[in-house]
């Protein structure tokens, strides 16, 4: 039984095909020998993903392949990397599901075009930023504020390659929750130093990230 | 693991709308399929996720027709299903600015600004806070107003909830799947919940229900450990040891964008004749904002539908 239901298939189609105008890949990185149920529902909906559009792929690596973390910039195992040619970093540690599948969807839309949904006070003030910055989005899967921090903070790294930008699913990294002492979420953590929580405008997002930068 | 979509926009090329409505609660989607269905260019603006709060509640037992309940994040999902069938566009976008002293109106949004010919406000309620001291330092760091996204952090963990009204007993039935016990923090002598709610309460082996006091202060070092709470009948100070605090004492009306510009009742909430008008011509509020005397689901449905049928009668007036 597919994971995505036949009307969503239908929606997704018509998104894929209106907005991928470039190749657009799929990395996902699985734990080595970690064939579990999580692993395998991951892949069959990137798989079922993959399916709807041409320029859509998908490649499935262990963390553990030949240094692929650490050339990918990552630092969380599993992960799901949405890549083109378009420049940012649009990133899942763990499964995007529940409130969060919307987040993968246009993500995937977005490194396809040129979207970009950010006003253009917000761009011009991104790009500013002339250090590289890590954002990580710790989220629960059935917090309906989530997505939109996540979303923020994805457009922010399509605007400014500096900008490193990931959802990190709290239930899955416990030990990275308790480290971070995350309660509430969207709990943003910035440059693993500094943290601020709640889903919030991009310029009120993007103006406690150069707080946290100073 | 679900994977379902909740269409939304927020490409709109679309500047001027004929009526806009702000909020997607249960309020809004209604006005929106009673406006869609007159032919009228309706956007809704939302911040969060269509539905509003209702997509935070885990099961619905009391809205008509859902006799086994069903869940918020659902309902809220075939709300905005059926709004956009009959043409409203959903726009997720948070408003940040209303201008209502001329027409159009205007709108100013987290990514650009619009203007409509009437208005439609259904921006529901927050929860309100406590004022007493830790409140703020502590807030998301064991504090929560969100059960459903928090309550992973507590498993096993004592917390409190503070409000023994529906939401208050509501999520701590839910809460208690995660916690370890739950203690009940309510003002008054009694719960203020339905009575099926409050059955479920005395049935729940986890939860105890404490009446008759009231929170003073929170404190903890980096994140909550205890909430201090008082015996308003006899004056005594206890300590609850605790690492999270979920608020459900009462409810504040996000007025926020239109305090300056319309009529609000002493509490803050839009004052609204019957059929749903505020004190400026062409803009009408809907549901759990304006001074209804009951904030329910079943209600704002119903407010949903004169306001969308009010605001429609308007636009044709001026035509």
């Amino acid at each position: 039984m597919s994971l995505i239901s036949e009307e969503d298939r239908k929606y997704l189609k018509e998104e894929f095909g209106k907005n991928l105008k470039r190749e657009v890949n799929l990395l996902y990185l699985k734990r080595e020998k970690n064939e579990s149920e999580y692993s395998k529902q991951t892949i069959k909906l990137l798989e079922e993903l993959a399916s709807l559009n041409d320029n859509l792929s998908l490649t499935v690596e262990n963390c553990g392949d030949s240094d692929r973390m650490r050339i990918e910039g990552l630092t969380l195992c599993p992960s799901i990397k949405v890549k083109s040619e378009r420049n940012g970093f649009i990133n899942f540690y763990g499964v995007p599901a529940g409130h969060e599948f919307v987040s993968l969807i246009e993500g995937i839309k977005d490194m396809g075009s040129d979207n970009l949904s950010l006003p253009e006070d917000v761009v011009k003030g991104s790009q500013e930023i002339k250090e590289p910055v890590d954002i990580k989005v710790f989220i629960t899967l059935s917090c309906p504020y989530c997505p939109g921090a996540v979303r923020t903070a994805h457009q922010l790294s399509l605007a400014n390659k500096n900008v490193k930008a990931s959802m990190v699913d709290a239930n899955y990294f416990q030990e990275l929750s308790i480290k971070y002492e995350v309660s509430s979420v969207p709990h943003i953590i910035v440059n693993d130093k500094k943290s601020f929580v709640g889903n919030m405008p991009p310029k009120m997002f993007l103006d406690k990230i150069k707080e946290a930068l100073e | 693991m679900d994977f379902s979509i909740i269409k939304t926009g927020n490409d709109s090329k679309k500047k001027h709308y004929s009526a806009a409505i702000i909020g997607s609660g249960p309020a809004g989607l209604a006005a929106a399929i009673y406006l869609g269905r007159s032919k009228v260019e309706t956007a809704v603006f939302e911040k969060v996720v269509p539905g509003g709060y209702v997509v935070n509640v885990e099961k619905i037992e009391n809205y008509p027709g859902f006799a086994e309940g069903i869940a918020g994040e659902k309902l809220g999902s075939l709300y905005a299903k059926h709004a956009e069938k009959f043409g409203a566009k959903i726009l997720t976008e948070e408003v940040i600015g209303l201008k209502l002293n001329d027409k159009p109106f205007l709108i100013e949004t987290s990514s650009g600004a619009y203007s409509s010919d009437s208005i439609i406000l259904a921006t529901g309620t927050s929860t309100k806070k406590l004022g007493v001291p830790g409140e703020e330092e502590f807030t998301h760091k064991g504090i929560s107003f969100c059960a459903t996204c928090d309550a992973p952090f507590f498993e096993g963990e004592n917390i409190t909830v503070i409000g023994a009204g529906n939401s208050g007993v509501q999520e701590s039935l839910y809460l208690s799947r995660f916690a370890k016990h739950i203690t009940i923090v309510e003002l008054l002598d009694h719960s203020t919940a339905e009575p099926i709610l409050v059955d479920r309460l005395k049935e729940a082996d986890k939860i105890d229900l404490l009446v008759s006091h009231c929170v003073v202060g929170f404190s903890g070092e980096k994140m909550l450990n205890s909430v201090e709470i008082k015996n308003i009948t006899n004056g005594e100070i206890k300590k609850l040891e605790v690492k999270g605090a979920f608020i459900y004492a009462g409810e504040v009306p996000n007025n926020e964008l239109i305090k300056d510009s319309l009529e609000l009742d002493d509490r803050g909430f839009i004052v609204t004749d019957e059929r749903l008008r505020t004190s400026v011509n062409g803009v009408f509020a809907a549901g759990d904002v304006r001074n209804t005397p009951l904030r329910q689901i079943a209600t704002s449905v119903g407010d949903g539908a004169i306001a969308g049928h009010e605001a429609y009668k308007f636009l044709e007036g001026i035509k």
